[in-house]
């Protein structure tokens, strides 16, 4: 990649990481009003809102993520296997998006019953799930330790890339 | 992500904070494993 083209690369998989982050902590805060909320009509607004949430924010925002990140790599140096912190932070990616995707029939599930014209005793008691605070607090640590390695890129290298570099670094003597 | 410096991750062997990261990830397969054996977890359990 030319160095303007890494440049753009970098910048859209900064932003939709951030953004991502982001919008795990809002989910976070509907979670929150969607369990503890005893007004009803709260809930089953944390609720709505959760759902659009999951497919027009958060599902765009890491598939983005996940796909700008290996462009990164594959274009630059660091590529995908070499480093730890790079694949450390793959493998993070891949399993949110993956969770993330599965979740979204959950998400589903709940804002269904939320948006049913009356809500019963159980049904209020189905909304008011510890599940959705579980899930968006667990990716919001999960997004942290991924941004904290992006920027420290702690040290090592894996087997695969400590083979590279010695292969590289035989090719270039004369 | 700019290119790599020459000496970054020269050093040979595992680091401590991948097998930190190692050892947390196993706790957390085995956590899920166990939750999912004895139904405690999965998309199934919220769909009802």
């Amino acid at each position: 990649m030319t160095p303007r083209l890494r440049k753009f690369a970098l910048t859209a998989h900064v932003t939709f990481s951030v953004g991502w982050l982001g919008a795990v902590a809002c989910t976070l805060a509907l979670a929150v009003a969607g369990l503890t909320s005893r007004d009803a009509q709260t809930v089953r607004a944390a609720y709505l809102a959760l759902e659009l949430t999951g497919w027009f924010v958060l599902v765009p925002l890491s598939v983005a993520s996940l796909v700008a990140g290996l462009v990164q790599a594959l274009g630059t140096k660091w590529g995908l296997f070499r480093h730890y912190w790079v694949l450390a932070k793959l493998l993070m990616n891949v399993l949110a998006t993956t969770v993330l995707l599965l979740y979204t029939q959950t998400l589903g599930s709940l804002a269904d019953v939320a948006a049913e014209t009356t809500l019963s005793r159980d049904d209020l008691d189905f909304l008011r799930t510890p599940s959705v605070v579980l899930h968006s607090g667990a990716a919001l640590v999960l997004l942290l330790v991924a941004t904290v390695l992006a920027v420290y890129k702690p040290r090592g290298m894996t087997p695969y890339g400590q083979r590279k570099q010695s292969e590289q670094r035989a090719a270039s003597q004369p | 992500m700019a290119d790599p410096p020459t000496d970054r991750g020269s050093t040979t062997g595992t680091p401590l904070w991948v097998k930190v990261f190692g050892v947390i990830a196993l706790t957390l397969v085995v956590l899920f494993v166990i939750l999912m054996l004895t139904g405690g977890h999965g998309p199934g359990r919220h769909s009802g």
